[in-house]
């Protein structure tokens, strides 16, 4: 046999030529071990007294103060935030390990998520010192929430197309524009607001950009229902109309809004409530399809709990990077794309091996997972544009 | 075992491995050992004594860890060394696990299958010597069955039902998936490459979204096979041979084949005709992604073996497996 064209259409494979993506050996240090013994102990408490049933995707969908301001009393919230803005001083890590025992119990978590995933965080990065010493110690306590403020009709994957502006005015700005799928926005009390403060005629399409804290309470501004698929109301659109913002609730630099939200992704994207939206049916599944299932059942189960254990690593990885400084924004991007497969998939397996009428908490768990699932794969970025991100960082884009 | 805390392999040695695979490992040694071995790479390799790297020197071992001694085995697959490397240094960390030194020239490990009334034995036509259970015998004096090739034209054959050491059947399964997910992660790079190469309709076809797509997915497949592997090299070397260590291995099995399916069917649309061929590299990954997903359990198989566990554990105590993988780090 003639062996000379082996190397075909490879001629220039050379081992590690193709860059590759890094995600360090992670664990969790042993430190969060008593942590989480601590929000176990509490979550148990709370379902004993009935305070919530467990539910899928509870992040955006179960809205309820009352839990959050309990988890605040007793400390879990703004974990990482430092001591003086009423946080607690510990460390990403920490945050990660209650995150995670929430979304795995199916906790009622929505009213507090975004502040204490990145609004929190944005606000002691970038906020002024006012701002912070007003919201923070609030947003730990469990009693200040925070939506999101970035699409808009015209600008949704493509983000930098946006055109609510924001001009200058005695003592602060009018905000003027309209942004859609803003999930809580008519029971949370502040959005963190994308706009532009510069035409985007006059320089490049990602410049003249900024980020305000502003309060969806404030005159001028209509919060209108927009109703999913399932009836439920979380998502939102927002009209601001000439809506006054102090000078001291502009976040960062002005101009510099664009850069600030992308450093935020890695952030927003790689959490575990990016693969653990259905984990509660999951749990559920176990116990509906009893001690003795048939070995395809039995396999089933292993195999999606199996890629929940791989994908954990994954985003423990990232969560290590993260907390040592690093931005592993296509890593993060991987994860996000690859989790909210499997949850994906979770509601669609358990619809098959437990058919409907075996009991109805099971049922709505499943009606959950199903009529949930849309969102799973485009909020905080549909995963076409997060291969393309991962597809950039491999060198083909 | 439970000493060593360092989680991940020696950076030098990894260096070391890749370029010594790199050398010998070319596509045309792949191509002639077929049906049979190549010699010479495995007689570097027993050299340097990375066949017996994670067993510790007072065994008669090379020493170093579980973290070394599979990204050997990890490499094996990267860079499809056509020996039965990461068999002999499997079975040598088999003996370690009893306390048995490893032993001289090819000896396998038999993994003992679960009820089957044969076993199929990976490299046993080029082996030495075979272990189970019931002590040591010399390849040539077992009884063959059959033999033959699997799909990467790697010898096996098929003997009576043996019944393996303890942890025989984890620590093969383990390996095997430790070679997929370095294999995994070579067809996703050879990909890359080809896609930036290859031009139709006057641009690289890895301008396609389509192909992006694939591109990130393979890469994201991969990703999640290695961390599988990781997952249950942690426990190993956290727990030593345990229950908790067959779990993660079911996990790391399952995982790492379930993935090659569409990695290979998607490396395969993405290398169009050429690919399909002899001639072209690719298909000394894809076969053996397609061959090794069948050794030493399927991902059914190991699917169902974890499957069973978390059902009789009960809904309550599965966020509690899920969460006890990996063992956090003092």
């Amino acid at each position: 046999m003639n062996h000379s064209r082996l190397a075909i259409g490879d001629q220039t494979q050379q081992t590690g030529a193709v860059p590759r993506l890094t995600f360090p050996a992670a664990s969790l240090p042993a430190s969060t071990e008593q942590l989480r013994a601590d929000i176990r102990a509490f979550l148990a408490a709370e379902i004993a007294s009935g305070s919530f049933v467990p539910r899928c995707d509870t992040w955006l969908s179960q809205h309820d103060p009352s839990f959050s301001k309990k988890l605040g009393a007793a400390g879990f919230l703004g974990l990482a935030w430092p001591v003086e803005y009423g946080g607690h001083g510990r460390t990403p890590l920490d945050r990660f390990v209650v995150v995670e025992e929430l979304l795995a119990h199916g906790a009622p978590i929505a009213a507090h998520w975004v502040s204490d995933r990145q609004s929190g965080p944005s606000i002691l990065k970038h906020g002024s010192e006012e701002a912070k010493r007003e919201l923070v110690p609030v947003m730990a306590a469990g009693e200040c929430f925070f939506s999101i403020g970035m699409s808009e009709p015209d600008a949704g994957s493509d983000l930098a197309a946006i055109r609510s502006t924001a001009t200058r005015t005695d003592g602060g700005w009018l905000l003027n524009g309209t942004k859609v799928w803003t999930s809580q926005a008519h029971n949370n009390h502040f959005f963190i607001v994308l706009v532009r403060t510069t035409p985007i005629g006059d320089g490049a399409k990602h410049r003249g950009m900024s980020q305000f804290i502003m309060n969806l309470k404030a005159p001028g501004v209509q919060v209108r229902p927009i109703r999913l698929l399932s009836g439920h109301h979380h998502f939102n659109e927002v009209v601001m109309e000439d809506v006054f913002v102090p000078d001291h609730y502009l976040l960062g630099t002005e101009g510099n809004g664009w850069d600030q939200v992308i450093g935020e992704l890695a952030f927003e994207r790689s959490g575990p409530e990016r693969y653990l939206s259905t984990f509660p049916l999951l749990v559920a599944l176990v116990d509906a399809v009893g001690p003795n299932p048939s070995a395809e059942v039995a396999a089933t189960i292993g195999q999606l709990t199996a890629r929940l254990t791989a994908l954990r690593r994954l985003c423990i990885s990232v969560a290590v990077a993260l907390s040592l400084g690093s931005e592993p924004v296509t890593e993060a991007a991987m994860v996000k794309d690859l989790g909210t497969q499997l949850e994906g998939e979770i509601g669609e397996v358990a619809r098959q091996l437990v058919p409907p009428g075996h009991n109805p908490v099971f049922d709505a768990l499943v009606e959950d997972a199903i009529l949930s699932a849309p969102g799973f794969t485009l909020r905080g970025g549909t995963n076409e544009i997060l291969r393309g991100i991962v597809a950039r960082h491999l060198g083909v884009r | 075992m439970s000493n060593s805390t360092a989680r991940v392999a020696d950076e030098m040695l990894v260096e070391t491995i890749d370029r010594l695979f790199a050398d010998h490992s070319t596509p045309e040694r792949i191509h002639a050992a077929e049906g049979s071995m190549d010699r010479s790479v495995f007689d570097a390799v027993t050299e340097m004594g990375l066949t017996t790297i994670g067993v510790p020197e007072s065994l008669g071992g090379s020493g170093g860890t579980l973290h070394d001694a599979m990204a050997v085995v990890c490499a094996t697959g990267y860079h499809a060394v056509a020996a039965p490397v990461a068999d002999v240094l499997a079975s040598a960390l088999i003996g370690a696990i009893h306390n048995v030194a490893p032993g001289e020239g090819i000896t396998l490990a038999v993994s003992g299958n679960r009820g089957a009334p044969n076993c199929r034995v990976p490299w046993l036509p080029v082996a030495d010597r075979i272990v189970c259970a019931d002590g040591s015998a010399e390849a040539s004096t077992v009884t063959i069955q059959s033999s033959g090739v699997n799909y990467a034209g790697e010898p096996y054959a098929v003997i009576e039902q043996r019944v393996g050491l303890a942890y025989a059947g984890e620590v093969l399964a383990l390996t095997r998936a430790a070679q997929m997910a370095g294999a995994l992660q070579r067809v996703s790079e050879l990909c890359v490459q080809y896609a930036m190469e290859r031009e139709q309709f006057g641009k690289p076809i890895g301008k396609q979204q389509i192909l992006q797509h694939y591109l990130a997915q393979m890469a994201g497949d991969a990703a999640t096979a290695m961390a599988s592997v990781d997952n249950a090299v942690d426990v190993w070397s956290h727990d030593g041979a345990s229950a908790r260590f067959i779990r993660a291995v079911a996990a790391a099995k399952t995982v790492s084949g379930r993935m090659v399916a569409a990695t290979n069917r998607n490396a395969h649309q993405l290398h169009g005709a050429i690919g399909f061929t002899d001639e072209h590299r690719l298909q000394f990954w894809t076969r053996r992604l397609w061959a090794w997903r069948d050794d030493f359990g399927t991902e059914t198989e190991w699917g169902a073996v974890l499957g069973r566990e978390l059902v009789a554990d009960g809904g309550s105590d599965l966020w509690d497996f899920v969460t006890s993988i990996p063992p956090t780090l003092a």
